[in-house]
């Protein structure tokens, strides 16, 4: 445990240096958080650095800590104190850093099958190695899958904490919402016996004007996003949809929100685009490959194709009513395509195919996800369609082991020649 | 008698009782069958075996003439099930229902309110419109035929128990009640033999895969599948202003299945599985799960450690749900079984 404590204790310091040197180089504009003077870039760092700030508090003792499902509002636990995450951060965080297989290893040693998600895998991996900050109580959340939800019910026996489990219900109509916000109401209830702190209805609601405030600067990254050519880089986008919830309601959140939009505006003013290579734009369906490949580096400077958008990283959802804010939490959750049935998926990707104007789309299809890639073949179609190809990699998006880079340049090659006859036809 | 439409469903969770009571023969579509490969067109590989079968199934056109199909949303498979055949056989009626993971006062109404949406569908597709006193008929029928089956299972071999249970979740409830009362008329409690094992996991509905066990040995003492003891279970409905409710508290009270959670008692599924077999006597339990089904997979080594707790030994075989999945896993069975005897 001390040992992750260290890590990302050394990953905030290191991350905080270059920040630093890159300021010290440039001279920070005054005033400005996401700018700085010589048009240096920040954003990415930025993201990395709260994403090392969030683990050193998850892992520093004494601290309030709750391990959830991906669909709970975290602004309301921002709000009451506690420091919480989704589990398939640890997945991903291990991936990323190179980690993960002893981690997987220990988990199927313990009976976790090869074919569930690795994410998940992970998560239990981490538990059964003292990995992982022993919560206060956990909540599960039923949205965007069944595995996640088991995965926190066993983290609950495991660790013998308090469980809470939220049923995202999969219709959205005014009963749907008003049962949801019943649920983060009791959900609220929980965290105020669980952690002794007692929902202050006045800091719910300025945390609520920080989420409308960081909603607004998303919406306006993603349209700075769609210009052609995009001023995001290759990585600038990967995994900031799903990370950007944990800091909602905080400061932070509106911070790293802005410090993105102003990067990208900047660029954009300055005819300064995200890549050198754009010739084919593409969009992203769900996750990324969390651990370290050639694959995107390849696409863009080999093959001239550039990720501009990603699924998860779309706003979806309305401002919250910071008197009322629970119906607005409910609604959030329920506008994710994710989370509903495929016919409302493929409308919300249609509509990014047009928005971004890409020419093809990439789906990871990640092995072990009933949820997301059991859908493959119901998007590949639909898309087609729309005159939006698919390419569907067969991929582990944690679990390195399996990797076969050979392979998948092969079918991205081929994917990007079909994309150009298209194109030029 | 007269031939009442058929309404098709895929879920043990599926309020039966309801679709009997609008005047439909509820009519459970199996995995089971030959039509050809074809799920993999529309859903990735790694999904449920139970439902790639069966759009295989609707792909294929191999189902009976139906009024309808309901799905529930009980799991992640399930929910791309109901997608894909959407996308299969666009001309059906298709209804998914939304299914509370816990059984709290607010699950209970909101599946309470998800009944009456049924409800409300299944009259559009021609069913009877008000249902209060016919809802609870159709439970009695129902809670007749749970009991029923379970008085079967005292009485009569594992084969014939599976036969009428197919039969029971595919005929209309009157004729199943006719025939296991004349089956049970005709048994006494039955004689058995071989070592006593605890079978639980989804669906297997194959009898003869029931027979391989005994071939092996083994003695099912006590089941929890969903196509076994967990497809039918008494519902206890006894006011006709409040049915809906009464049924969707009934649906949440149903024997736990991996999809299930209670705060309270987190993984309840490992020790609700220990102290059945404990109860049945068995010696060892054997877990049938389907490939991929995450609901089990993810439970699997907290069922396995509450069971070592009992000095239970567990065996778990994952497959399809057919008996050549099944077969294929013979000698594990067979060693399974024989290491449990010694």
């Amino acid at each position: 445990m001390s040992a992750m404590l260290s890590y990302f204790q050394q990953l905030e310091a290191g991350l905080q240096a270059r920040l630093a040197e890159q300021r010290a180089v440039g001279g920070e504009r005054a005033g400005e958080e996401g700018g700085e003077a010589d048009g240096s870039i920040v954003a990415r760092k930025r993201f990395a650095l709260e994403s090392a700030r969030l683990g050193v508090k998850l892992y520093t003792p004494g601290e309030r800590v709750a391990w959830c499902g991906l669909m709970v509002p975290f602004d309301l636990l921002n709000a009451m104190g506690v420091n919480s995450c989704f589990v398939e951060f640890v997945g991903a965080m291990l991936a990323s850093s190179g980690t993960v297989e002893p981690i997987l290893q220990q988990a199927e040693q313990g009976g976790f099958a090869t074919d569930s998600c690795s994410y998940h895998r992970a998560v239990c991996g981490a538990a059964a190695q003292g990995l992982m900050p022993v919560p206060d109580f956990l909540v599960a959340t039923s949205c965007p899958c069944s595995g996640g939800q088991a995965v926190i019910e066993h983290l609950a026996r495991l660790y013998d904490k308090p469980l809470f489990a939220i049923h995202v219900p999969q219709r959205q109509d005014e009963r749907a919402v008003a049962y949801l916000a019943d649920q983060y109401r009791a959900m609220a209830a929980f965290v105020s016996e669980h952690s002794g702190q007692q929902l202050d209805m006045a800091r719910l609601a300025r945390a609520v004007e920080l989420t409308n405030q960081a909603r607004e600067l998303w919406v306006q990254v993603n349209q700075l996003a769609a210009a052609v050519p995009t001023p995001a880089r290759r990585r600038d986008l990967v995994n900031l949809g799903v990370v950007i919830s944990l800091y909602m309601g905080s400061e932070t959140g509106v911070s790293l929100a802005r410090c993105y939009r102003d990067e990208f505006a900047r660029k954009l003013a300055a005819g300064q685009a995200g890549s050198a290579h754009e010739k084919l734009r593409l969009l992203w369906l769900q996750n990324r490959i969390q651990f370290k490949t050639p694959l995107e580096l390849m696409l863009e400077e080999e093959l001239g194709a550039v990720v501009v958008a990603d699924e998860l990283n779309e706003i979806t959802w309305q401002p919250i009513d910071p008197d009322d804010p629970f119906p607005g939490f409910a609604r959030r959750t329920l506008s994710v395509p994710l989370g509903r049935g495929v016919e409302q998926r493929i409308a919300h990707l249609r509509g990014m195919a047009r928005k971004y104007g890409v020419h093809g789309a990439v789906n990871p299809c990640h092995w072990g996800c009933r949820q997301g890639s059991g859908a493959r073949g119901l998007l590949e179609r639909a898309l087609k369609k729309e005159g939006v190809p698919v390419l569907n990699l067969e991929v582990d998006c944690v679990d390195p082991r399996q990797f076969a880079p050979g392979q998948l340049r092969t079918r991205m090659e081929a994917f990007v020649e079909m994309l150009q006859q298209a194109r030029a036809s | 008698m007269s031939v009442r439409p058929k309404i098709g469903y895929a879920c043990a969770y599926t309020p039966v009782a309801l679709l009997h009571a609008a005047g439909f023969d509820p009519h459970r579509v199996l995995p089971i069958g030959e039509a050809p490969d074809q799920a993999g067109a529309l859903l990735h590989d790694n999904l449920c075996p139970q439902v790639k079968r069966l759009l295989d199934r609707a792909m294929a056109g191999d189902l009976p003439p139906m009024a309808g199909m309901v799905f529930m949303n009980s799991c992640d498979a399930m929910r791309r099930l109901a997608d894909a055949w959407r996308v299969a056989r666009p001309a059906d009626r298709l209804a998914l229902i939304d299914l509370p993971t816990d059984s709290g006062p607010a699950a209970r109404r909101y599946l309470g309110g998800e009944l009456a949406r049924l409800a409300q569908l299944l009259a559009d597709w021609g069913g009877r419109a008000h249902l209060g006193q016919a809802l609870l008929d159709s439970a009695r029928l129902h809670d007749e035929l749970a009991r029923a089956l379970a008085e079967l299972d005292r009485r009569a071999d594992p084969v014939t128990c599976q036969q009428e249970r197919l039969r029971s979740v595919s005929q209309p409830f009157e004729r199943s009640l006719e025939r296991l009362g004349d089956l049970l008329r005709e048994r006494a409690e039955r004689s058995v033999s071989g070592v006593p094992i605890f079978l639980f996991g989804n669906v297997l509905p194959d009898p003869q895969a029931l027979e391989l066990f005994a071939r092996c040995g083994a003695h099912i003492a006590g089941d929890d599948l969903c196509t076994g003891a967990r497809q039918l279970t008494p519902l206890g409905l006894d006011d006709p202003s409040v049915a809906l409710d009464q049924l969707a508290q009934a649906l949440l009270d149903r024997p736990a299945c991996a999809r299930t959670m209670r705060c309270d008692a987190p993984l309840v599924l490992a020790d609700e599985l220990r102290e059945r077999a404990l109860a049945c006597g068995a010696r060892g339990v054997v877990a049938h799960v389907m490939k991929f089904c995450d609901p089990y997979l993810a439970r699997l080594p907290g069922v396995r450690s509450a069971l070592r707790e009992a000095d239970l030994p567990l065996l778990v075989l994952e497959g399809d749900g057919s008996l050549r999945s099944l077969g294929q896993q013979r000698t594990r069975l067979e060693a399974f079984v024989e290491m449990l005897g010694t």
